[in-house]
């Protein structure tokens, strides 16, 4: 009985420091060793893969990257799987960042999964940098891009860029695809032109939210987190980082729930022992 | 010998890398214990941050919102704008607070009207979805020809829930009389429901803030280490 009560009060006293370590180990195994964790593809998910499908080759559209490091372990994954199915699609594409932080890091990482699929600068896509004020950069986009953004990162006037050729206002895009941790997207469906598609990339605590846009069909696709980057990378049959950082969180999740069985356990049985 | 000259901080790059695994252990060797180390590079965090997000303020929006129009464009208009912008800092003057008071009435008003457009394209499509849902399998709201009345279900199943819920948390939220009976039942269920959400709002923060840790973990392992990790 002494030996059974001291086992469940060791099991409360562990130190918070070692269950850490634990967590790092896991994640650290779960990322590297290559076990395949099957999943069901969820409807935003399938909605939002289907709707870039419909796109036809040299059809444009907008990227809305408003994240930065803080949350480039959900959006980083989705931008590139996002990036990579638009290439596939041949379709064009421009990218604006909402946060000064994102105009660098999304240019950073487009250009290196835009060289990899073979897209050319200015021709097939292009950057428009950071527009400061996000309600005023996209009702100036509605009436005339060229006038609003101007430049674009590299300081070559809109106008002259091959990809815009065409293009002069937002109505002229098929869709925008807002990949962000912030709130963003209500304005992009607020003051977007009528007809412009628009898919959603959130963090997967704003999921819970944009579940209302999705119902009314404001918001046609989305891609939830990491998680929704690994369904995406599953449906296009191209592994991304989705893919392992979903492992990951999976195998995080059931340590997590271990840890707070075990505890409950733990606490309920010393609390017997004592007579409690 | 080539994985040491890669892996060292030998040129730029590396040593770029080599500064934010530093930051990245520093930061997060506040799981360990309170600690100067930690202190120090969350300060210089919040410092990078905003010194960063300056720039761009200026090259993007002074610069090209503001300077080029004016002085390559030569729309005169825009010249006052800057300046009254900066009435705002007179908030720190007791004598001319005022002055950043006519910015911040501005700013109210243009939010205030926009809001009204916001509004409209924001939640009236939503009241349009919520009051459109059908309920009940007829041939006027689903395709019922082919005989298959079943495959419906699941879908009026789900707008009978979302109806149930949305019902009962606006009895929750309704404040104009006092909550009795089976109005109260109601919103205690309403209640309930919002704990749902709420519980899955939460599942999904833990959710993001493990893949957070995740991505930084990957940026240890592949870009210090040099281990591949996934398809990115």
């Amino acid at each position: 009985m002494m030996e059974q009560q001291t086992i469940w009060h060791r099991l409360l006293m562990i130190d918070r420091r070692i269950l850490y370590l634990i967590l790092f180990v896991n994640i650290i195994i779960f990322l590297l060793i290559p076990v395949k964790v099957p999943t069901v593809t969820s409807p935003p998910v399938r909605k939002f893969y289907d709707t870039i499908e419909q796109l036809q080759p040299g059809d444009i559209v907008m990227v809305s990257s408003n994240w930065s490091a803080g949350t480039i372990g959900e959006n980083r994954p989705q931008l590139e799987a996002v990036i990579r199915h638009l290439m596939r699609k041949k379709v064009r594409f421009t990218v604006i960042s909402f946060d000064p932080q994102a105009r660098d890091i999304s240019f950073r990482f487009i250009s290196r999964v835009t060289q990899e699929g073979g897209y050319q600068y200015g021709k097939d896509w292009a950057h428009f940098g950071f527009l400061p004020a996000l309600v005023a950069g996209i009702k100036g986009m509605v009436k005339d891009i060229p006038a609003t953004i101007k430049q674009d990162i590299k300081g070559t006037p809109i106008a002259q860029l091959p990809v815009m050729q065409g293009v002069k206002t937002l109505a002229d895009y098929k869709m925008v695809i807002d990949i962000t941790p912030a709130g963003t997207v209500a304005a992009w469906i607020a003051y977007r032109p009528k007809d412009l598609i628009v898919l959603f990339c959130p963090t997967s605590v704003m999921a819970a939210e944009a579940y209302t846009f999705l119902d009314s069909g404001q918001v046609a696709g989305m891609l939830t987190g990491a998680i929704g980057a690994q369904e995406y990378e599953q449906l296009l049959q191209q592994e991304g980082l989705g893919t392992p950082f979903a492992k990951a969180i999976s195998f995080s999740h059931a340590l997590i729930i271990l840890f707070i069985i075990l505890g409950n356990i733990a606490l309920f049985m010393s609390r017997r022992a004592q007579g409690g | 010998m080539e994985w040491w000259q890669n892996f060292l901080p030998l040129n730029y790059e590396r040593v770029g890398v080599w500064a934010s695994v530093i930051c990245t252990f520093a930061i997060y060797s506040i799981l360990y214990r309170e600690n100067p180390f930690y202190r120090f590079f969350e300060h210089l965090f919040i410092g990078l941050g905003a010194g960063y997000s300056l720039g761009p303020v200026l090259t993007e929006a002074l610069y090209r919102c503001w300077y080029l129009p004016l002085w390559k464009e030569g729309y005169w208009a825009w010249a006052p704008v800057v300046p009254f912008g900066l009435y705002l800092y007179f908030i720190y003057s007791e004598r001319y607070g005022w002055m950043s008071r006519l910015v911040i009435g501005l700013l109210i008003g243009a939010n205030a009207g926009l809001f009204f457009q916001e509004f409209a394209s924001r939640q009236l499509p939503q009241l349009n979805s919520t009051l459109s849902k059908p309920l009940w399998i007829t041939s006027e709201n689903f395709d019922i020809t082919d005989g298959q009345v079943l495959k419906w279900v699941p879908l009026v199943l789900n707008n009978w829930i979302f109806i149930i819920f949305l019902l009962a948390v606006l009895t929750y939220f309704t404040f104009s009389f006092e909550h009795r009976g089976p109005v109260k039942r109601v919103a205690t269920v309403g209640r309930w429901f919002l704990m749902i959400g709420l519980g899955a709002m939460f599942g999904n923060t833990v959710m993001a803030r493990m893949a957070l840790l995740i991505g930084r973990i990957h940026y240890l392992l592949s870009n210090w280490l040099g281990i591949p990790v996934g398809g990115g």
